[in-house]
């Protein structure tokens, strides 16, 4: 497409692009929101999901974690077997209130234990010995069903995860939207971008149009996350501030359908105890008012909240009071309309081990299909590339 | 321009990281083919990267504690970084640009994750850099005993009796032949033929008797007592192998867009002369097709061409290392550090916003007009949800470019430099930039217009 015909058809040809009709036009024209949110975090570097969701009854646990277990007294007990690391209060009372879903024992086959690798394959949904180059939701972009907005998939972050890099489209990345407005539209930039209306050569015109659409939504962006903000008190931590932004986005209703967010730190190899936990308790802490916001604005029913991790750790702990690379890990699921809130499966087997590593019993990417076809109204074998049999999750 | 520069910035910037505007001078008063052939005759010159690596001397000494393995492990991710960054370096200070830019295709070709191991990167880099030109029968072998691969890609576990698949599969799938043109069985019977493979202690390439499976394997539909040697041999002799190398090549030399009739005549080229890479190259370079109007500035530059040419061009100097890695991590293309063993897809995958808007700022970083304000993501072994921040302080010689220009009037100033930095047409005129440009002195033009057309999209492509 010629660089005008594309301006043209999105409506951006208007020489006054950043004028408040403009930035109705967007929610007039652009997209019809189904009204659901998707909000993505990923703890990276690998969570111990036995330190998180602790199986209190286990001998084999307190065998093999001398330094590391939690006492069976501290654990926050959700059932007679399992319990919440004692940082998760907040999540232990949406648990209490039917608003939580614990998925244990979620890995794929023949699982990788190198972070880049396992990362991949969880972005891309392939198979271990396969090599994708295109995200899950990056596909589901790539489907347009969901409106052609470059921010319709926004990661609260400078950089793009490969989760949401599709084929055509891709997400959109800001960790906040005014500094990327500043950055995306000095003067100059403004000026090339829409004095000339020249046709380009292909590739030229991809970077036209990219400039284009990142100055209108950063503009968009920005705009919509200025003004009257949320009074809800976020703790002054990174997830507190990313999930701030993405409260007052879902809050003034934008265009935005799915966020994501990117938490590191989990690669807990030495000292564990301190890190995981200062960690567990930020997240937490910023969940808990997050989800009470949402509430307050009555769009917890419209939200599904999921966190995951690349990869579980080691059962036994190692030398140096911490844990090493495993394989599969616990999922949650928070929002107000999940079908099966609570345990959705059995606890780990800690007596059946492959190399030390619990063996997974639930596919990561039926955990997908379950979000693609029940909340996003999507068929997930054209984005998963494959069969998998959705879960009862929402 | 005239017609000889464009082709020699054209094939400066396919074959090289572009040129500087004296050598652009100079070869323009040369027959354009002596060009093409000094190119392809430095390229042959060995070249290897010749970096000193103490700390993993040291590392490699037995009885040491455990804390002071601990911090050489530091170390030597530091000095893995510094590995790095004096590769980038060769790129930008190198005479010799075809085999710079042919060893950055092979590493996106035999892409090796080596993220701290400094001796393992610096070999692998040259075992690329041994072989870039010369025969793909060779390469292939050297890679198949290179230590980094071995270890990267599992044959160090590939033992008689307990196979372990990994290399055997990349070998076809990635590195020769390509997907479709083998079974599953093929990949069984190649991984039993490369078992014992290793590499020891001191890295280097180890042939263990003891772990390799001597017996008859079948192939391909041949028969034989093969080991990995015969292997390659077998897959070379098949015609789909040269087809799939060139095709790669020409998407990344050439166009994305394939051109069939092109490929197949350089598939036969290369077939013909027993794999001969340089032949390969002298081909494409000497191909009329490859100068047409529609194989010119249509190639998104990669990070590390970003970066390489706004070096070679401003003379720039990155003053603190930090920088070397931030801009590649930022912009998704960090050496030695590649998404997977397929290497970067490269293309419109480079860009979204975000690396859009860093590349566009790229310049005013440089210049200090504009301030850095992103982060990096951490890394995944970072202890702290740390993001990774740079100002990237640099300093740049542009007093070849300002003498150059000195008797120049605006105008010819304005067309000089856009044709020198620009390989895609610009609709933009000069006195459209004028109101962003400085025009006090001369040299302020000059200065203005080198950050405003590096701004630009068009600067992007090559």
């Amino acid at each position: 497409m010629k660089r005008r015909d594309f301006l043209r058809n999105t409506g951006l040809a208007s020489t006054s692009l950043f004028v408040p009709q403009f930035l109705s036009g967007f929610n007039r024209n652009g997209f019809h929101r189904n009204g659901k949110n998707l909000v993505i975090i990923q703890w990276s570097g690998g969570n111990d999901g036995l330190n998180t969701v602790v199986p209190f009854q286990n001998d084999i646990y307190y065998r093999n974690r001398p330094t590391l277990a939690i006492p069976k007294k501290k654990v926050l007990k959700l059932t007679d077997e399992i319990g919440f690391n004692p940082m998760l209060g907040g999540l232990n009372n949406l648990y209490d209130e039917g608003l939580l879903t614990v998925i244990n024992n979620v890995g794929y086959p023949n699982p990788v234990r190198s972070h880049f690798r396992s990362m991949d394959i969880w972005h891309t949904a392939s198979n271990s010995d396969q090599y994708w180059q295109t995200g899950w939701l990056g596909r589901y972009l790539d489907q347009n069903k969901s409106g052609d907005l470059p921010h319709t998939a926004l990661e609260i972050d400078d950089a793009l995860v490969l989760a949401l890099k599709g084929q055509h489209k891709t997400g959109f990345a800001a960790s906040n939207p005014a500094k990327l407005k500043r950055a995306a539209n000095n003067p100059f930039l403004q000026k090339i971008a829409h004095h000339h209306q020249h046709d380009h050569e292909e590739n030229v015109e991809y970077l036209y149009k990219t400039l284009i659409n990142t100055q209108s939504s950063a503009n968009y962006l920005s705009e919509q996350t200025k003004g009257s903000k949320t009074k809800a008190r976020y703790p002054n931590t990174q997830i507190g501030k990313d999930l701030a932004t993405i409260s007052n986005l879902i809050a003034r209703d934008t265009n935005t359908k799915i966020y994501y967010i990117d938490m590191g730190g989990f690669d807990t190899h030495a000292s564990q105890k301190n890190r995981q936990e200062r960690l567990l308790k930020q997240y937490d802490e910023a969940i808990k008012i997050f989800v009470k916001d949402l509430q307050k604005n009555q769009q917890l029913d419209d939200t599904l909240i999921m966190t995951f991790s690349e990869f579980g750790r080691r059962v036994k702990e190692n030398n140096s009071r911490g844990t090493d690379h495993g394989t599969a890990n616990n999922v949650f699921f928070i929002g107000g309309k999940l079908k099966n809130p609570g345990i959705f499966n059995e606890a780990p087997n800690l007596s059946k081990l492959d190399q030390g590593d619990l063996i997974y019993t639930v596919d990561f990417r039926k955990i997908y299909a379950s979000v693609l076809k029940n909340w996003l109204g999507v068929n997930p074998g054209d984005i998963l590339l494959d069969t998998y049999q959705p879960l009862d999750i929402v | 321009m005239s017609s000889i520069k464009k082709k020699i910035t054209h094939l400066y910037w396919r074959a090289g990281f572009g040129i500087s505007l004296e050598k652009l001078n100079q070869k323009s008063e040369l027959p354009f083919d002596v060009t093409i052939q000094q190119l392809l005759k430095d390229a042959k010159k060995p070249d290897l990267l010749d970096f000193p690596l103490p700390v993993y001397e040291m590392a490699s000494k037995e009885g040491i504690t455990k804390a002071e393995r601990a911090s050489l492990r530091k170390k030597l991710q530091r000095e893995n970084r510094d590995v790095n960054s004096s590769w980038v370096r060769k790129m930008v200070h190198s005479d010799n640009p075809l085999l710079e830019r042919m060893t950055l295709f092979w590493h996106g070709h035999f892409a090796l994750v080596s993220r701290n191991n400094s001796f393992v990167s610096k070999s692998y880099i040259n075992t690329l850099r041994s072989h870039a030109l010369g025969n793909f029968g060779d390469l292939v072998l050297a890679i198949a005993r290179d230590p980094g691969m071995i270890r990267f890609l599992n044959n160090q576990q590939n033992k008689k009796g307990q196979p372990n698949e990994n290399f055997a599969r990349e070998l076809l799938e990635l590195f020769t032949i390509g997907i479709g043109h083998y079974s599953e069985q093929d990949i069984k019977e190649a991984a039993r033929a490369f078992t014992g493979w290793r590499t020891n202690k001191k890295g280097a390439f180890d042939f263990s008797e003891r772990h390799h499976d001597f017996g008859v394997k079948s192939f391909f539909g041949q028969k034989g007592n093969f080991d990995g040697t015969d292997i390659i041999r077998i897959i070379l002799e098949k015609k789909q192998t040269s087809i799939f190398i060139v095709s790669k090549v020409y998407q990344y030399f050439v166009n994305e867009k394939i051109n069939k009739e092109h490929v197949q005549r350089l598939a036969e080229v290369f077939y013909q002369s027993n794999y001969n890479i340089e032949k390969l190259m002298r081909t494409i370079f000497e191909s009329e097709w490859f100068y047409a109007e529609k194989n010119m500035g249509t190639k998104i530059k990669s990070p590390i061409d970003l970066l390489v040419g706004m070096m070679k061009t401003l003379q720039l100097n990155l003053e603190n290392q930090k920088s070397f890695l931030f801009i590649q991590k930022i912009l998704g293309q960090t050496l030695l550090n590649p998404p997977n063993v397929a290497g970067w897809p490269g293309g419109k995958a480079w860009i979204d916003n975000a690396t859009l808007v860093f590349r566009l700022n790229l310049a005013g970083y440089f210049f200090k007009t504009v301030n850095v304000n992103v982060t990096a993501k951490p890394e995944f072994e970072d202890k702290a949800d740390k993001k990774m921040k740079a100002k990237l302080p640099a300093t740049m010689n542009l007093s070849p470019i300002l003498a150059y220009f000195a008797q120049f009037e605006e105008d010819l100033i304005f067309t000089n430099l856009r044709d020198w930095l620009l390989q895609s047409n610009l609709p933009i005129e000069k006195s459209e930039m004028d109101a962003f440009t400085k025009h006090q002195t001369k040299d302020d033009y000059v200065k203005s217009l080198l950050l405003r057309l590096m701004t630009l999209p068009e600067y992007q492509v090559c």
